[in-house]
């Protein structure tokens, strides 16, 4: 990725025509004074209307509920830390935070329990009907889920799993499954056969192979399901607004919106709801960023 | 003679522990995706409350959708949403992916700055933005009086004009990182050469654009197309849910806003279920109708 950069960086100067040239002229990398600052002062207004209305939630949460309205843009003239610990209590966020980890986990090692072996079958294993299956899971794909909310609430409901936690688990990984074994079997498609059949003399088992062998390999095709399927899940509000009518049930984007229409105009205690229950994603995501970054865009230019 | 024998043992073999490995998702499967999707079409062609007997009406429901003033409106707005972020997500992505390409320091973090938003939820971006275009202390308005353009301050979500347009917006901020960081990555897969090459013939920025990067670009372009195409006609409830519930006076319905008020707010499910299948119908037309454009496309190039 960074790769034509230090060949834009290196070339100017390993060549002698060059030589003469000032040596800050090669850390422009062959562009011109005038393209970067208007590169650089594009960048920087996308950055403000990208950061700062995060910037604004952050120092809002730390204001007074009238210096919101009376003190728009600045910093707070005190930090009122209490606003975090009254809004955890009036939110009850602590129960939405619970709440969404159970579902975002129980549908998480579903999927990963259910999608690993099927995608294994289907690009290992031979027998009747395979091309069927896989057809069948290229159709699902084209069909977005949210066209039969009104069946899947009713199916759901026959099956009691409406206000059930583990309920909307089980709906969240059905409805990323496809995707899923279509990622997964693409990864299990680029290893090599040689590795399954040197085991399979061994006299080691499929389910062995896929162990022991196959799932240490497809490491970061895991690694991609569970970054997708994580946002997809901690993220959703569809779902969980059809299924999830108890409030004490509620996940962490139900429960934001019922804090944010019940009460009044608490502005700071929304902005501390607000920044406690999104800062902790971007801190993960940016300690991360690498590893999401490379195995988003491997996936989508590959394809 | 002994292979074939080890073959039809292996096959055999194959077929039973495939079959072991697919059960559970062929369960999971088949609940929760196959059978509502054929049990919706049923429901569709009934009038239902969700609690009596459905009673079949064959396809009344689909040709009341035809003759609904709410529906066709919810539609109309539908087909707008999907125009304009289409359109905004691939042109400001791909700009943005330019400058990024075109800057040398911090471009990493300024990469990761702007993929930020792709990572909220809806929810939340929502909220944000109901604060920001707020009348009384929104960051929107404040802003405006700040630049001196105190005229164009307006009820950004309450004025039926523009709230659509205002929901647009926010949906194009949350999602252009994510397109950015895919056209940058197409963008370094074109060889500097070819650049160089462009630049020894004559070639200004806006020749090497269009004649260099926009014909090597053009798969990535129509995977983003492709890929954001159901997504802007399907996944608009939440946005337009927690911004305006699509008020005032339906200006910001779409088909998932009225689906939803249909089902749970008149308790009418076969109604409802229609409008599923039949915006599913138009997402897989205008599917179809692109693939048909771009492979028109592609044979001129």
């Amino acid at each position: 990725m960074e790769k034509n950069t230090s060949v834009r960086h290196a070339d100017p100067r390993s060549q002698p025509s060059f030589a003469s040239r000032r040596w800050w002229k090669g850390l422009l990398a062959g562009r011109s004074v005038g393209e970067l600052a208007l590169v650089y002062g594009l960048l920087a207004i996308v950055l403000v209307e990208t950061l700062y209305p995060l910037f604004w939630v952050l120092s809002g949460s730390l204001k007074t509920k009238e210096e919101v309205i009376a003190n728009v843009w600045g910093l707070p003239s005190g930090f009122v830390w209490q606003n975090y610990a009254e809004a955890w209590r009036v939110s009850g966020m602590g129960a939405r935070i619970l709440n969404s980890v159970i579902v975002t986990a129980t549908a998480l090692a579903l999927l990963l329990v259910v999608a690993t072996p099927a995608a294994y079958s289907l690009s290992r294993l031979k027998f009747r009907g395979r091309n069927i299956i896989l057809a069948l899971i290229v159709a699902a794909m084209l069909i977005p889920p949210q066209v039969m909310a009104i069946p899947l609430f009713m199916t759901a409901r026959d099956l009691g799993l409406v206000n059930s936690r583990i309920g909307i688990a089980l709906i969240h990984a059905a409805s990323n499954l496809p995707l899923s074994i279509f990622i997964l079997r693409s990864f299990f498609l680029s290893l090599p056969a040689e590795l399954e059949d040197a085991a399979r003399i061994d006299g080691a088992s499929r389910l062995q192979i896929l162990g022991r062998v196959m799932l240490p390999l497809i490491r970061p095709g895991l690694a991609l399901v569970t970054i997708f399927g994580f946002i997809e899940i901690w993220n959703d509000f569809f779902l969980a607004f059809l299924l999830l009518r108890d409030p004490a049930l509620q996940t962490i984007p139900l429960g934001l919106v019922a804090f944010f229409q019940q009460y009044g105009s608490m502005w700071n205690l929304y902005f501390a709801a607000l920044a406690m229950t999104t800062l902790p994603v971007i801190i993960v995501f940016v300690l991360m960023q690498k590893q999401f970054i490379a195995g988003l865009t491997a996936g989508a230019v590959k394809s | 003679m002994f292979t074939r024998i080890t073959r039809t043992i292996r096959r055999d073999d194959d077929a039973t522990v495939a079959a072991f490995m697919l059960a559970p998702a062929a369960v999971l499967f088949a609940l929760f995706f196959l059978w509502p999707f054929v049990r919706g079409l049923w429901i569709s062609l009934t009038r239902w409350d969700g609690f009596s007997a459905p009673v079949f009406v064959g396809a009344a429901n689909y040709m009341k959708l035809l003759g609904d003033r709410l529906f066709l409106g919810a539609l109309e707005n539908n087909l707008i949403f999907v125009v304009l972020i289409l359109l905004f997500k691939n042109v400001l992505g791909l700009g943005l992916a330019i400058l990024l390409d075109r800057a040398i320091f911090m471009r990493g973090p300024i990469r990761a700055a702007v993929f930020i938003p792709v990572t909220l939820s809806f929810a939340a971006t929502g909220l944000l933005w109901s604060w920001i275009y707020n009348p009384v202390f929104g960051l929107l308005n404040a802003a405006l009086d700040g630049l001196g353009l105190s005229g164009l301050k307006m009820s950004w979500l309450g004025d039926a004009d523009i709230a659509l347009y205002s929901i647009i917006a926010v949906d194009v901020w949350k999602w252009l990182g994510f397109h950015a960081v895919i056209y940058l990555a197409g963008l370094q897969t074109i060889p500097d050469e070819l650049y160089e090459a462009a630049r020894i013939d004559g070639a200004g920025a806006v020749r090497r654009f269009r004649h260099v990067t926009l014909p090597l670009m053009m798969p990535v372009i129509l995977i983003n197309v492709i890929l954001g195409l159901s997504g802007a006609f399907v996944r608009n409830f939440d946005i337009v849910q927690v911004l305006t519930q699509g008020g005032p006076n339906h200006a910001t319905e779409v088909v998932m806003t009225y689906m939803v008020k249909t089902a749970f707010q008149d308790g009418n499910m076969g109604y409802a279920s229609a409008m599923g299948y039949a915006l599913f119908l138009i997402v897989a037309l205008s599917c179809v109708a692109l693939l048909g454009i771009m492979r028109r496309s592609k044979v001129e190039m």
